[in-house]
């Protein structure tokens, strides 16, 4: 005769006849008509005895039967999403067994030697350059910081006036032939010079 | 009478193992500095240093290389046109120690054959890591008929003696018997440099 029992069962809790002992993260729409029918069954055996209480009862019911109703919207949606995270997972699960037995697949052909190297083309630091661009920007880098020595040694000589401006035509020649000295008549001739840069330091002399 | 900015061009060239400190040698004998992050060399690099010897004005361009094997086609075409070696090892890397052979293989292979060769074991201020002894460093040395010293590019010990040491050796051998020799592989180009003068 008690109305506490009642809503306690629908919750899900014990003291639902209905569902003895039922996990609440159990519950199917079903149970919740069913508790529904209990609830609305003992109610109106209430409502039988009096109308004072009647009116009271009725109240309730609607109390009642709104809370039902949450329960409802709950319970479906809770199982709708249930069963679609089971869906994606199967699905998921399929497809990480297909990445992998295609993956087995295509290794050996991906890998085809052993001294060759698989190269992921997103990564920013992959190789990209050949050893002979390297080479030609490291010769040129240095033939450039080589000039760039002599310059600014030509500089200094004229800033501190070793070489006066009138004679600047001597200079110049210099950083000149350093620049066009590719061809092989050049090397003859430096040859020449250092040899005799060489004879006279030895001979104690200077040019 | 002439001037010139220096007298001679000696071309001398670093090698050894990858990190032992062989652009910190370098550095410490171009700039008198040290710096001890750790920046591998990307190839070949050079540096230009004016020092005096027995009154000669001699500029001494010396070429850094990478240690690292990837880059070993690049170095060695330099090796040629090098009139001094020095060969560098960490005395706290037994392995760049028993890497010598290798490297003195590499110039026989690839430099002159009058190149003028040092041993240099760097890192001797690290005397608690030592793991290569001076003596075993002075043995191979004298198998091989090089100079050596032990070297401490950090605390600055041995740096401008085996350069100068290594220049003069150069020096005596080559002021009879000079070539030309372009150090840059094919033609020798940029680095030409030994025909500027001044006069005034």
């Amino acid at each position: 005769k008690k109305p506490s029992p009642e809503k306690e069962g629908g919750e899900g809790r014990r003291g639902d006849p209905q569902n003895p002992g039922k996990n609440p993260f159990h519950l199917t729409a079903e149970d919740v008509y069913d508790i529904s029918y209990v609830v609305g069954r003992d109610l109106m055996a209430i409502t039988g005895d009096s109308r004072d209480v009647a009116t009271r009862v009725t109240q309730l019911q609607f109390k009642i039967v709104r809370i039902l109703e949450m329960l409802e919207a709950l319970v479906n949606d809770c199982n709708v999403t249930v069963e679609e995270l089971r869906m994606e997972r199967d699905s998921l699960r399929k497809e990480v067994e297909g990445l992998r037995s295609e993956g087995h697949a295509s290794f050996p052909e991906v890998n085809p030697g052993t001294n060759k190297v698989v190269v992921d083309l997103t990564d920013p630091n992959r190789p990209r350059f050949t050893m002979q661009e390297l080479r030609d920007v490291l010769h040129e880098r240095n033939k450039l910081k080589s000039q760039l020595l002599v310059a600014q040694e030509e500089l200094q000589c004229y800033k501190s006036g070793l070489i006066p401006p009138n004679n600047s035509q001597m200079a110049r020649r210099d950083p000149e032939a350093l620049i066009t000295s590719t061809t092989n008549s050049k090397e003859g001739k430096q040859e020449k010079t250092i040899i005799r840069k060489l004879f006279s330091f030895r001979s104690g002399k200077r040019t | 009478m002439a001037k010139k900015t220096y007298d001679l061009l000696f071309k001398l060239l670093l090698i050894g193992d990858s990190g032992v400190g062989k652009t910190c040698v370098l550095f410490r004998f171009s700039d008198d500095a040290f710096n001890t992050t750790f920046i591998s060399t990307i190839g070949i690099d050079f540096k230009i240093k004016t020092v005096e010897l027995q009154g000669k004005k001699i500029k001494l361009q010396i070429w850094d290389t990478a240690g690292q094997e990837r880059f070993h086609t690049i170095t060695t075409s330099y090796y040629r046109g090098a009139m001094g070696i020095m060969l560098v090892y960490d005395i706290t890397n037994g392995k760049s120690f028993e890497n010598i052979s290798k490297w003195l293989r590499n110039i026989d292979e690839h430099a002159n054959e009058d190149v003028e060769r040092m041993l240099l074991g760097n890192k001797c201020d690290m005397e608690d890591k030592r793991v290569v002894s001076k003596a075993k460093g002075e043995q191979i040395a004298k198998e091989h008929g090089i100079r050596f010293f032990e070297t401490s590019a950090k605390a600055n010990i041995n740096i401008e003696k085996a350069f100068l040491t290594l220049s003069l050796l150069g020096s005596c051998v080559d002021a009879v018997f000079i070539k030309h020799r372009p150090i840059c592989p094919s033609s020798g180009t940029a680095l030409a440099t030994d025909s500027v003068s001044y006069s005034t």
